[in-house]
């Protein structure tokens, strides 16, 4: 009856792969609705209570600009390495390594005047976050060993290490796995609006910085070199091995301030429950949003208004947890299935 | 010996952004054909075969393959009806074997396949139509020349009636190039129907029986061989006639800016590619290394530009040891490359034609601002090169690799001879590039000569070479075989050494 032409295109513009984006988000939100409705609940009344338990309220509206917080971090991690053709899984354990290196400080250090405080601690967990991706880089670049694996990998390690403190030397008082409450000096004022925190201006301002650093420095060009192909890159007089590290580094930077984020802007203490799966999450961000940093924060928003929806399905109408990720998984085939219509004009004719 | 209709494509027309690259075009090609597809760079040959092949659809305009109308859907689809092509850049797995190239995508490869059977089979296509390769090779350790006949091969063994070739010669020598023809003549000779894109009138008038002459997009006409003139081709091309003969007047040659002494170069797989080459060019002088290609002279270029690593020797560039120097460095230093690959490492495909036109020059204070790169001056230098090297392309923001053969490889050049050099190594220089462009290229090479400039052309085209050159050194198996001045030997000694024999044992 039909048949189906596929044309090779060389080159869509961003604006057509954003748009090819919503399509996959539309599809993979009728799946999704679907599969609601075989948990015997009616897709639509969940689609709305995802809407109103964002939309409908300024306790719902805060919160989900809470959880885009640290999905825009880690999304800006993702994206560019993924810029330089470097897949980093590794955004959650750069996270916990960030937030280990921050709390590190209020554990053993002095407790300073709250700007320095929180100085030394953003830049501390920025650090954390590079040392801990500083390894898959060094083995990508020394060993050839695809940061795929490593990094994805080296997730687990944090998490282990982080509970080695846990467990061990940083245990509360309560004997249960998490440090004590940080003191004032070592949080994040808020924005005046629920529990949106400073970390929500850093955020904004590191999107800002990273558009202009991409687009209009010399190693934002070096940066696109290399993520367009090596050899011309070094053809080009750019020293690729560091680029890749610096790359590497930034990438596991912004990761580290996402745990950052979270123990001093929400929960006042290391324990391990701190990134309900934001490193993870952030890979969504980044493919969504490809390489423009603006559109993170878009996607970053979107993607915190379906955490904090299925949070509240599942207190109001009983569905599983798992609701949540499964959406989540959707999105994701069906944007990797959206490829397909970004590198070929397809076109459904009727057979003659 | 030319039979019946095996292609005839009708009123086919493509647009790319609003611009017409194909219009009502009309086509067709006979079975035991090599009809040449002829045009100025951009004029739409490409496009046409990929529309014959399926990669694009025509706006409109139909297609008929053995008298029936010709369905494409997807990409692979041309192919399995018996129509494939070569492409102007290769599409061969480098990291694997000629054998398993061979086989790569065969459908009849699906589950199980038995390599003694299949290994046999080629051989006969190998025997057949004369081919000489090692199949348990890697590609990517084989010549171009070599590598240009495995993707014939591949077409064989898939079986097709029509193979498409596009720019097969641009890298070869003459023999290269000859031995070639004479394959394409075996094939065309066994039935199938070849169309064979090229620049070069010679090859044309050696191995053609038809040509089609497109221009902006436009049929201008299909004439048979012996109908026409090279010079008549010429005019319909585009429009005018080219006379292409240089003088070189004499320079005052400033002493050495490039000496080398006992350089050792490591290829790829770790084999010798250069042993123990030592030479020097000096300012106002262009030295020519001729060769069969894969003889260490990409190797070469690679390794005074930085790319490569020496194993021993030095190189020495205006009196200063530069051997263990970075390729920014040389960059900076006054080195400019225009390199063999342009595919993939002269130009960074998906990024825009501007800042590929900038690669060489974004570092330099003028283009500061503060802390930032002034875009909007760098756009405005990339534009002055676009202007000055006709450069035809859809738009400046959008991806180099949307550009046609020749316009990529202008644009590769434009970069490298803007840029105030002292020594310019330009491989292949002139590649793909139509007579004008070409004719353009080369006096833009002599210019800098006349300049002061010291240049290495690493060149298979004899007219480039002792048109250009000052000194000419061949090249054969990473050493030289000869070097003298143009004009002290004949095209045939020039032949032995390129196979081999050393400048002495010629008997003169
Ligand atoms: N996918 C594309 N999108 C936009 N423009 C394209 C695309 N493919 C080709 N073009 C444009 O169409 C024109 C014709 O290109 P084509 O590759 O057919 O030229 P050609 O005759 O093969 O030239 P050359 O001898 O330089 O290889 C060029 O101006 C090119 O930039
Ligand atoms: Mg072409």
């Amino acid at each position: 009856m039909f048949r189906i032409k596929l044309e090779q295109k060389e080159r869509v513009s961003k604006q057509q792969e954003l748009i090819i984006n919503l399509y996959a988000i539309a599809f993979a939100l009728i799946l999704s609705g679907i599969f609601i409705a075989l948990n015997g609940a009616n897709p639509f009344v969940a689609f709305w209570k995802i809407l109103t338990s964002v939309f409908g309220s300024r306790y719902g509206f805060s919160e989900t600009l809470v959880k885009s917080i640290p999905l825009i971090f880690t999304g800006l991690s993702v994206a560019i390495a993924l810029n330089s053709k470097i897949w980093n899984i590794g955004a959650e354990g750069q996270l916990f390594f960030g937030a280990i290196f921050a709390t590190a400080f209020v554990i053993y250090g002095p407790v300073l005047p709250r700007p320095l405080m929180l100085t030394i601690m953003v830049l501390l967990g920025m650090i954390g976050g590079a040392v801990w991706a500083a390894i898959p880089a060094l083995l990508k670049i020394k060993f050839k060993m695809n940061e795929v694996i490593s990094t994805l990998l080296l997730n687990y390690v944090a998490i282990n290490i982080a509970d080695y403190f846990l467990f061990g030397a940083w245990k509360g008082k309560d004997n249960f796995p998490y440090t004590p409450e940080f003191p004032l000096e070592a949080k994040f004022p808020r924005l005046n609006f629920g529990r949106v925190h400073f970390g929500f201006i850093i955020a904004i301002l590191l999107v800002i910085l990273l558009y202009i650093i991409i687009y209009h420095t010399r190693m934002g060009y070096k940066l696109r070199l290399t993520g367009s192909s090596l050899k011309a890159a070094k053809y080009a007089g750019i020293e690729i091995k560091k680029m890749m590290f610096l790359v590497f580094l930034i990438s596991g930077a912004l990761a580290g301030l996402a745990g950052v984020g979270q123990i001093c802007g929400i929960e006042y203490k290391l324990h391990q429950h701190i990134s309900n799966g934001y490193g993870y999450t952030g890979i969504i961000v980044a493919w969504l949003a490809r390489s423009n940093p603006f559109v993170i924060v878009f996607f970053a928003f979107f993607l915190s208004i379906l955490l904090k929806g299925v949070d509240s399905l599942q207190i109001v109408m009983h569905l599983p947890a798992a609701v949540g990720v499964i959406i989540q998984s959707l999105i994701l085939f069906a944007i990797l299935g959206g490829e397909l219509f970004k590198n070929y004009n397809v076109q459904i004719l009727r057979r003659k | 010996m030319i039979g019946e209709f095996l292609v005839e494509m009708r009123n086919i027309s493509k647009s790319f952004f609003g611009i017409k690259v194909n219009n009502k075009i009309n086509f067709t090609l006979r079975k035991g054909e090599i009809q040449a597809l002829l045009g100025e760079n951009g004029a739409g040959k490409t496009t046409l075969m990929n529309m014959l092949t399926g990669v694009y659809f025509p706006d409109e305009g139909d297609t008929f393959f053995k008298g029936k109308k010709m369905v494409l859907n997807f990409p692979g689809d041309a192919l399995s009806m018996g129509i494939g092509m070569v492409h102007q850049r290769f599409s061969l797995v480098g990291n694997l074997t000629v054998f398993e190239n061979l086989i790569l995508g065969h459908p009849k490869n699906k589950f199980i396949i038995n390599v003694a059977v299949e290994k046999i089979l080629i051989q006969k296509y190998m025997k057949q139509f004369d081919f000489h390769i090692n199949l348990d090779a890697i590609v990517d350790e084989l010549p171009i020349g070599i590598r240009q006949k495995v993707e014939i091969l591949k077409m064989l063994v898939r079986e097709v009636d029509v193979l498409i070739v596009d720019e097969p010669t641009t890298v070869l020598t003459k023999q290269e190039a000859d031995n070639l023809m004479q394959i394409l003549r075996n094939i065309a000779n066994s039935g199938k129907g070849i169309i064979f894109i090229t620049h070069k009138m010679s090859e044309v008038f050696q191995v053609a029986n038809s040509i089609t002459v497109l221009r902006k997009g436009e049929k201008i006409a299909t004439v048979n061989k012996e109908e026409t003139t090279p010079n008549e081709l010429a005019r319909m091309m585009v429009g005018k006639e080219h006379n292409t003969t240089f003088n070189l007047p004499k320079t005052k040659k400033i002493p050495e800016i490039l000496k080398i002494e006992n350089l050792f170069v490591n290829s790829n797989n770790g084999v010798l590619a250069v042993k123990n080459l030592s030479f020097n060019v000096a300012g106002g002088e262009i030295l020519s290394i001729a060769g069969v290609t894969g003889n260490g002279q990409i190797e070469l270029a690679d390794a005074l530009t930085g790319n490569r690593k020496v194993g021993s020797g030095n190189i020495k560039f205006k009196n200063r040891d530069i051997t263990q120097h970075s390729p920014k460095k040389r960059i900076d230093e006054g080195i400019s490359y225009i390199p063999g690959d342009r595919i993939n490492v002269g130009v960074a495909g998906n990024r825009s034609v501007w800042e590929n036109l900038i690669m060489k020059v974004y570092r330099l204070p003028k283009f500061k601002k503060g802390l930032l790169l002034n875009n909007v001056k760098l756009k405005k230098y990339a534009e002055k090169i676009i202007q000055k090297y006709d450069i035809m392309m859809p738009g400046i923001n959008l991806p180099a690799l949307l550009l046609s053969g020749g316009n990529l490889q202008k644009l590769i050049i434009g970069r490298e001879i803007e840029r105030d050099c002292d020594l310019y190594i330009c491989v292949y220089p002139t590649r793909g590039l139509d007579v004008g462009a070409t004719e353009f290229v080369r006096n833009s090479i002599l210019n800098l000569r006349n300049k002061g400039k010291a240049i290495i052309l690493i060149s298979g085209d004899f007219d480039e070479i002792f048109g250009l050159s000052d000194r000419i050194a061949v090249m054969c198996e990473g050493k030289f075989t000869g070097l003298f001045n143009n004009g002290d030997y004949s095209l045939e000694q020039i032949g032995l050494m390129m196979s081999g024999q050393e400048i002495e044992n010629l008997e003169n």
